[in-house]
């Protein structure tokens, strides 16, 4: 069924003004529904107009999932950039796949794309399985022409999952510092934990580009930033919010 | 013996998915004599990630050792993912 988003919940969601709403309906750049209840004409949005706006418009979907790995109490997101478990995740991961391996540019690195995706994703889910805070699953949105990647997750963070097999760890800074430099798993005893050092690799071989923040620190991984230098952020990010480029 | 990972799918990036596809070929394995190789062939499988291979192929190796061969292939993520096995487990697998 497609939900409807009254103008209000599209303002938020959206992380914009009403009086903006109005103004895209007016000009043809987003129109609205309307609805007449008794004498007065409501305005609505469908859920899928919602989607096929944030499909296109990059900037909109990067808003939409900061704000929703931000607030604290997250706006409900459009199904289509919504993976509320794996499964899901694992369904829209091929349908990447496959818009990806159309693209004879991107022939010879789109498993590495995928496997990168697939990574952080999976991540998300394998450490915080009957953990999740508030909002399980995560956020799963891209764009072909941006070749932008965005994923987030309302986990635990980095800090307390690796705290479980490193309890010395005493920030988040640190945390992801180790995450992404050395092989130690979140899911002790269980021998894990290659998977960001794979992405690492990844990134400066391929000509990637990665963001990724977790609580209130933040790294920016590209071939010319091969250091793991972490910064600290202004916001908080409970879970993890992450950026490819490729 | 070979083995396609096709048949386990295109997409192998999950240690879920991993692990559930070692438990349901473990059987298949007892058939194995003490002198066979296992070869693994990667042809037609799109994206292999260090997860899926981890449940898959470390075990492999823990069992077979220098038996299990892993035929050479051009794709970047698995060649990618197999040398970061390499380097978390410290292990060479036997490429051809």
């Amino acid at each position: 069924m497609n939900k409807e988003f009254s103008i209000k919940e599209a303002a938020i969601l959206l992380d914009i003004s009403i009086q903006t709403l109005r103004r895209w309906d007016k000009s043809g750049r987003f129109i609205a529904q309307r609805k007449k209840i008794g004498k007065v004409s409501r305005y609505y949005y469908r859920e899928n107009d919602i989607e096929d706006l944030l499909a296109t418009n990059f900037p909109s979907l990067l808003k939409v999932a900061k704000k929703w790995a931000l607030d604290s109490a997250p706006p409900e997101l459009p199904r289509r950039f919504y993976c509320p478990d794996s499964s899901i995740f694992k369904a829209r991961l091929s349908g990447f796949e496959y818009n990806l391996s159309q693209d004879p540019k991107l022939a010879k690195i789109f498993p590495l794309i995928v496997a990168v995706t697939g990574e952080i994703g999976n991540n998300s889910f394998d450490h915080n399985l009957g953990n999740w805070p508030d909002v399980p699953g995560i956020f799963f949105g891209y764009n072909l022409n941006q070749k932008e990647v965005i994923l987030a997750d309302r986990g635990q963070g980095f800090l307390k999952t690796l705290q479980r097999v490193r309890p010395s760890l005493s920030d988040y800074s640190e945390a992801l510092k180790v995450a992404f430099t050395e092989f130690l798993s979140g899911r002790s005893p269980e021998k894990r934990g290659n998977g960001l050092k794979y992405v690492r690799e990844v990134v400066l071989n391929y000509h990637f580009k990665l963001f990724l923040q977790s609580g209130d620190a933040f790294l920016n991984l590209s071939k010319r930033n091969k250091t793991i230098k972490i910064n600290t952020a202004q916001n908080f990010i409970q879970g993890s919010y992450t950026l490819i480029s490729y | 013996m070979i083995i396609e990972l096709k048949k386990f799918g295109q997409t192998l990036t999950s240690r879920e998915e991993g692990r559930e596809a070692f438990a349901a070929f473990k059987p298949t394995l007892n058939i194995i004599s003490d002198r066979e190789s296992v070869e693994i062939v990667f042809t037609d499988v799109n994206t292999l990630s260090p997860s899926w291979a981890d449940e898959f192929l470390t075990p492999l190796f823990k069992q077979f050792g220098k038996r299990l061969i892993l035929k050479e292939t051009d794709n970047l993520s698995v060649s990618t993912t197999l040398s970061t096995l390499e380097k978390v487990h410290q292990i060479k697998f036997v490429r051809n």
